[in-house]
């Protein structure tokens, strides 16, 4: 019948109302597909909730942080009602832990367990309980200081889901959450992160989730509206957290209980996680001003809030000003340090108060605000070039340099919530679920020449060959090659005659096997994946990536882009006694910096440079110690 | 003299030193280019439309507002607001840069103002914005629009202001008015859903043809169900203003010598006291409220389509007409609402 209508309308000869009429099939259409994966998100010891959207069929969450609420220890009772003479004040409630307790072992297990160990000792049962219950913690419980109390998530099928909370990124108020399935190997309906550096002003846009809670069934209200603004950049509220430093302005109406919900461009992919709105004096009341949090910043710290950690932001420690230049006798303005620390990165790469910045990241600076928007969005630990030219002490400017500078971790102040909790982890199994999530597309890809070559050269022309065949590994270190042939063994040459392995030296190449991807393509590289598990995030060039801890000795970790491209890796090295970290910046992208970005112990070496990696198989008469 | 030309050599070498960086270019962020006919035509309007920073006063009063480049030599229409002030305000237009403004008269009847930049400071060639000039209708309700003004200061320096979409609600007669105060302006104005906030006003209301209907002025508030709809005069209506200060031509006002009118009315008022509802006192007898049938204790609740809510309000409204002319009167007796319809006679003193 609607169907009939729609085509009798379209048959009409007005072409302004067809386009309005195809524009609205289409989007009805779109609102369709995607509606199944918005959610509503609540917690039941509180009236108020939020909203949410479904990113990955596994069901991870993304949603805002305020919607979470705060961790187990400084929990309070949500809104609390006004205190009435009938009834006394809500009582805070004292500290208490939201973890599950650990069980005993089932019953099943304990019976096997005594029937193979039908006259061991009540120490020896006891030894193994605590060992079963140290595995039980390990697979299950996160790590950390703090834990949020599991929500309830109800989705447009009318189903409500409990759902563990595991990122948080309190800084620029993000969360991920993960719907607990109810039956094994359940999936959900989902929808895909888009691009919002694609988005322009005037773009048709649409905002889902619940607002005021009006959908008890959890169907999700929909408004539509114009992106208003881009890269628009809102301070925080309190202590430097919840900033939203990046952010899109919509007129479509966000209001309570919007907050956490996707902002779906018109191909349906979510753009932004809507979170706040600009008030007028009428109070918390829509006003066609609303902020969605921009999922190209989202994917800077989706690896973190993946494996259930606690998102960091960057900073550069320092404040500037867009200001008439200060000396110089013209009108021109730029934008000036004005406040740095002694001790900050930016001072210790050179740049001083007065000095005027020029580029970040290859990205002309044109206001104080894009410049705190640029770097708002970057994560802790990011490298960033810094274009700048110094204040002269005769007047002027020098001439412009660059300086290559890694973020520190941006304070987000004394309030407990707020405080980086460092070791905040997801549980085993979560974080097992997150990788096969993420993995699910690498696999793919042909497996050609089973071997590579790359070469590594540094700054005093010292070369690091490494050349893999199979199985087979052969370093060649400035001179010295050290040989894998498996099982545990191999050999060294020096001076063409071939010698036992130290352990170090052993150890380094089984390391290096294990963790460096680039020697590897399409399905082995997945191959080489197995057991691992996903670690949290690294910025690696223009980048975010995702880094994945190897089964074995020394730490190793092999680090990807969402594309599934290498993004570098790191491991203890046992020769150099340092953790060293490779950062290779992928073909096509504008390096910050040298493309190969080796760092030991946290600290950079310049000059390195690699070829490679190339997919032929060597000789394999490099691989066989000579007698 | 020296010095002036060792600057200019400073800035020269300035310039050299930044070849190559697109200064020009307004916008920080790398951008697609539009393909809806909404983006393009946001697109092509930006350039046109000015941040304005005022003086800043109490902290209900908010020192931004935004502005419409009308000319090539650099005149920006604004809305008249407390922050306009001698040597305080300031223009940043499209790429960021910042200018002083000159402040030329205000139009007190639409509560508009031209501010003048010099355009000799600025980098390339203004993209001025006219209202259109042409017979057809401006507009009509349920037609699109966006608005664009630089609500809650969300833009600085070079950052985009802010655009909204919506349709055209209706008109108004601004005699209806809620929050009296805040809108000058007499004619009709354009209603929109299109969103309006602080820092807005001064901004264009402009259909998706890019034609430039509606100047931006203050919200119509209703106190009663706290909700508030945005108003724009039409662009048409500046056109008198625009004409004598931009292209210093005058139009040809028909000074209509109005005579004051006579109804034999005498409202219930006391001197020293704020305006009370318009009460009828006593009717001079064969006066035009006389033949109405006006009695005294009544109370006078309309002229025409003017809403009279005071004694004040009953001579504003009266001082619109002519005599000779006939006007509708609604009018409260007891529990009885009237109406009838009266000729104004002229005042014989």
């Amino acid at each position: 019948m609607l169907g009939a209508v729609v085509v009798f309308l379209l048959g009409c000869q007005d072409p302004d109302l067809q386009a309005v009429l195809r524009d609205q099939a289409a989007r009805t259409a779109t609102v369709a597909r995607v509606s199944p994966a918005v959610c509503s998100v609540m917690d039941m010891e509180s009236p108020g909730g939020g909203s949410g959207v479904i990113i990955d069929p596994a069901g991870f969450v993304l949603t805002n942080f305020h919607v979470v609420g705060e961790p187990d220890d400084v929990r309070k009772p949500g809104p609390r009602p006004m205190p009435t003479p009938e009834k006394s004040p809500v009582e805070t409630k004292p500290h208490e832990s939201v973890l599950p307790e650990v069980p005993e072992p089932p019953a099943a297990e304990l019976e096997r367990w005594n029937r193979e160990h039908q006259d061991a000792s009540d120490e020896a049962r006891k030894q193994f309980v605590d060992a079963w219950q140290a595995a039980w913690r390990e697979e299950h419980l996160p790590k950390g200081k703090h834990h949020y109390k599991n929500k309830k998530v109800g989705l447009p099928d009318g189903q409500l889901y409990e759902a563990v909370v595991l990122g948080v990124d309190p800084g620029s108020d993000l969360a991920m959450l993960r719907l607990l399935p109810e039956r094994p190997g359940q999936t959900w309906p989902w929808c895909r992160l888009g691009d919002s550096d694609h988005l322009l002003v005037g773009e048709t846009v649409f905002a889902m989730g619940n607002p005021f809670l009006l959908a008890t069934d959890f169907t999700p209200t929909v408004t539509f509206g114009i992106v208003s603004g881009t890269h628009r950049y809102q301070e925080g509220q309190g202590q430097r957290i919840l900033v939203y430093p990046d952010c899109i302005q919509v007129d479509a109406p966000v209001n309570p209980g919007n907050s956490g919900g996707p902002l779906f461009n018109e191909a349906g992919e979510v753009v932004g996680i809507n979170g706040r709105i600009s008030i007028g004096d009428r109070g918390r009341v829509n006003v066609g001003v609303g902020f969605a949090i921009a999922s190209n910043q989202i994917k800077n710290f989706l690896a973190d809030l993946f494996a259930g950690r606690h998102a960091e932001h960057g900073t550069l420690d320092m404040s500037a000003w867009y200001m008439r230049a200060p000396r110089e006798e013209t009108s021109r303005r730029g934008v000036f340090v004005q406040q740095t620390f002694k001790d900050s990165v930016v001072a210790a790469a050179g740049v001083a108060l007065g000095d005027e910045l020029l580029h970040f990241n290859g990205e002309l600076v044109r206001s104080a605000n894009q410049l705190a928007t640029m770097v708002g969005i970057m994560p802790t630990g990011a490298w960033v070039s810094l274009g700048f030219r110094a204040a002269q002490a005769e007047g002027g400017y020098g001439s412009e340099q660059t300086v290559f500078v890694r973020l520190t971790a941006l304070d987000t102040g004394s309030s407990a919530d707020a405080k980086a909790d460092t070791e905040r982890l997801a549980s085993r199994e979560n974080r097992r679920i997150a990788t096969q999530s993420l993995l699910r597309d690498l696999g793919h890809g042909e497996t050609v020449a089973d071997g590579a070559v790359m070469t590594l050269t540094g700054p005093a022309q010292q070369t690091v060959r490494i050349l893999r065949l199979h199985d087979l590994l052969r370093l060649e270190l400035d001179g010295v090659v050290l040989v894998r042939t498996g099982n545990g063994e191999g050999f060294r040459l020096e001076g063409g005659v071939a010698r036992d392995l130290s352990p170090e030296q052993l150890a380094r190449l089984d390391r290096e096997f294990v963790a460096n991807p680039f020697l590897w393509r399409g399905a082995d590289r997945a191959l080489r994946l197995q057991g691992a598990l996903l670690a949290g995030g690294v910025y690696v060039h223009a980048g975010p990536a995702f880094r994945f801890a190897i089964v074995g000795d020394g730490d190793p970790e092999q680090w990807y882009f969402a594309d599934g491209r290498p993004a570098g890796y790191s491991f203890r090295d046992p020769l150099r006694k340092a953790r060293v970290e490779l950062h290779v910046c992928p073909a096509g992208v504008q390096p910050v910096g040298d493309a190969l970005r080796v760092i030991a112990d946290g600290k950079l070496e310049h000059g390195w440079t690699v070829t490679g990696p190339e997919f032929e198989a060597p000789p394999a008469e490099l691989f066989r110690r000579p007698r | 003299m020296t010095r002036r030309v060792l600057v200019a050599a400073a800035m020269l070498a300035v310039a050299a030193a930044l070849t190559g960086q697109d200064f020009g270019k307004a916008y920080s962020f790398p951008e697609r280019k539009p393909h809806s006919r909404v983006e393009a035509v946001i697109d092509k309007l930006l350039p046109s439309i000015v941040k304005v920073h005022g003086a800043s006063g109490l902290r209900t009063i908010e020192a931004y507002g935004t502005g419409i480049i009308v000319s090539k030599q650099g005149h920006v229409l604004t809305l008249e607001q407390v922050m306009i002030q001698k040597d305080r305000t300031r223009v940043v237009l499209y790429d960021g840069s910042v200018h002083m403004a000159e402040l030329l008269p205000e139009e007190p009847s639409l509560g508009v103002r031209l501010l003048k930049i010099d355009p000799k400071e600025v980098d390339g060639e203004l993209q001025p914005l006219w209202p259109p000039t042409d017979a057809a209708p401006l507009y009509r309700t349920g037609q699109f629009v966006v608005s664009l003004g630089n609500c809650f200061r969300l833009a600085e320096f070079s950052e985009k202001v802010s655009a909204t979409f919506g349709v055209v609600v209706g008109r108004a007669n601004t005699a209806l008015r809620y929050r009296m105060s805040d809108v000058k302006y007499d004619g009709d104005l354009i209603l929109t859903d299109a969103c309006n906030n602080p820092g807005q006003y001064g901004g264009g209301l402009f259909t998706l043809d890019g034609r430039w209907i509606g100047f931006n002025c203050r919200l119509l508030d209703a106190k009663e169900t706290n909700t508030t709809i945005s108003a724009a005069i039409p662009s048409r209506d500046l056109l008198p203003y625009l004409d004598e200060w931009v292209n210093g031509k005058v139009t040809a006002v028909q000074a209509v010598v109005k005579k004051p009118v006579y109804t034999g009315v005498h409202l219930f008022e006391q001197p020293g006291r704020s305006s009370p509802p318009a009460y009828v006192d006593q009717v001079t007898a064969d006066s035009p409220a006389a033949r109405l049938g006006l009695r005294p204790d009544d109370l006078i609740l309309r002229l025409d389509e003017f809403s009279v809510r005071s004694c004040k309000e009953f001579r504003d409204v009266l001082a619109r007409f002519a005599p000779g002319q006939t006007v509708k009167v609604l009018w409260k007796r007891g529990n009885e609402v009237l109406d009838g319809a009266m000729i104004l006679a002229a005042d014989r003193q």
